[in-house]
């Protein structure tokens, strides 16, 4: 099994160990298990010695979790050998990770390599073949270790939940009946539609437990956030048809980034609709809490980093609290930092 | 006319008004970005205004509830769009235009 520093090469471990120490136990000929560690420079490259040094750290750590899973008494027709390989020449691609362990294999007539689900030598390009299409060749038996490795993607929808169900189905049913035309029949259909709807979608919507209590105050809020946004909408428009019909189209576009106080899905899509709609910005893209924001005119840019409206948003879904964070000006983005100090209520601070 | 009526011919007016400043923006603007702005923003208030004026015209409660409706969809997708446009237009590596870039374009 080759080893490199990993989040799964634990488990990986224990996994072949398992497997080596049933494969003794059941049979009286000697079973052999190399763990190495597979150097991509030479050894008398002079970046070697830390590549080198990490590895005979892995391979410490590696013998301390042997003992562990080994336990006390380990059978005795297992032998198990720790080592560095690779370290004659320089390796790039999968391909050449892939020579060394086959090398290696056949030197040593093993006849199985173990590989750890997240062991990428060489890089995962597009143009490369991986590790384990690159192993095939060789005359051996491949197998990637069946550990569970952490999801490093968005969390997933939570499992569906009574709650959850609830709300789904309240909501897609009161839909349905506004827009129905209210005879008995219509309650009979609404609810087997919103059954089905429910059905469908309880597996993939809501990432958190809808609250009871949470999701009423945020709507409240909401319909205080609207008429706010409604007004910077009617704000934004004036100004894009005055720069637009202004004979020498007075623009100054530019690229701008804001790292946004907020967090999590729904609050940021707000954040960046908002943006979108207001005066002379437009979300261009989002990771995380970077928004990277195209904006028309400076007093754009301005308002923007006034941070009005990212903290109507964390009003709309944390509570008058979270309102009153700093703006992004104030947290030293937007250019020359003048500070401002114009925190307090959101409905007044907003009004400006 | 009714005040109902007037209304109705206003915001039809001003709807048409943005409706036609996006598409002016669209033509005088440079680059795709900016151009984004317009379709985003005055476009939005375009339709949504005389959408409220169909609304306020058909007066029966169901097809002025679904007009509502149509208003709330507009204010979710249409910036969305824009945003898809934007990003896409990121992803392919197309410099935003600025001031700078006046003499080159035309």
């Amino acid at each position: 099994m080759p080893v490199a520093d990993s989040v799964t090469v634990r488990n990986t471990v224990a996994y072949a160990v398992e497997q080596a120490e049933s494969a003794a136990r059941e049979g009286q000929q000697p079973v052999s298990l190399h763990l190495v560690a597979v150097a991509s420079t030479r050894a008398v490259d002079p970046d070697a010695q830390t590549e080198l040094g990490q590895a005979k750290d892995l391979l410490d750590r590696i013998e301390v979790w042997l003992d562990e899973d080994l336990g006390t008494a380990p059978p005795s027709n297992l032998d198990v050998k720790l080592g560095v390989i690779g370290s004659d020449r320089y390796l790039f691609s999968p391909g050449d990770y892939a020579d060394a362990i086959l090398a290696y294999a056949d030197e040593h007539s093993i006849e199985r390599v173990v590989l750890d689900p997240e062991f990428n030598p060489g890089g995962t390009t597009p143009m490369l073949r991986p590790l384990e299409v690159e192993l095939v060749r060789g005359d051996i038996e491949v197998e990637t270790a069946p550990v569970e490795r952490p999801a490093r993607s968005t969390a997933l929808a939570r499992a569906a939940t009574l709650p959850k169900y609830l709300t789904i189905f309240g909501a897609s049913y009161l839909f349905y009946m506004l827009l129905s035309s209210y005879k008995p029949l219509d309650f009979l259909t609404g609810a087997i539609t919103a059954t089905i709807v429910t059905a469908l979608l309880a597996p993939i919507a809501f990432s958190r437990q809808p609250s009871l209590t949470r999701i009423p105050r945020q709507l409240a809020r909401l319909a205080i956030y609207v008429p706010y946004l409604l007004k910077e909408i009617a704000i934004a428009n004036l100004e894009i048809a005055y720069v637009v019909l202004h004979p020498s189209l007075p623009i100054d576009p530019e690229m701008v980034e804001l790292e946004a106080a907020i967090w999590g899905d729904g609050p940021v899509t707000t954040l960046a609709n908002s943006i979108t709609l207001t005066p002379g910005t437009l979300t261009v893209s989002v990771s995380e809490q970077a928004f990277d924001i195209h904006s028309l005119t400076g007093s754009a840019r301005e308002d923007l980093f006034d941070g009005g409206l990212e903290r109507a948003v964390r009003f709309v879904f944390y509570g008058r609290e979270a309102a009153a964070i700093p703006s992004p000006r104030e947290r030293g983005q937007g250019g020359d930092g003048t500070v401002e100090s114009d925190i307090g209520d959101p409905e007044v601070a907003d009004d400006d | 006319m009714t005040p109902t009526e007037w209304a109705i011919v206003a915001l039809a007016l001003v709807g048409a008004f943005f409706g036609g400043v996006a598409s002016i923006g669209i033509v005088r603007l440079p680059d795709v970005y900016t151009r984004a702005h317009a379709a985003s923003k005055s476009d939005t208030l375009g339709a949504v205004l005389s959408i409220a004026a169909a609304a306020f015209a058909i007066q029966t409660d169901l097809a002025t509830i679904k007009a509502v409706f149509l208003l709330v969809f507009m204010f979710l997708t249409n910036p969305t769009a824009a945003h898809a446009i934007a990003r896409a237009a990121q992803d392919q590596g197309i410099e935003p235009w600025t001031v700078g870039d006046e003499e080159g374009e035309s």
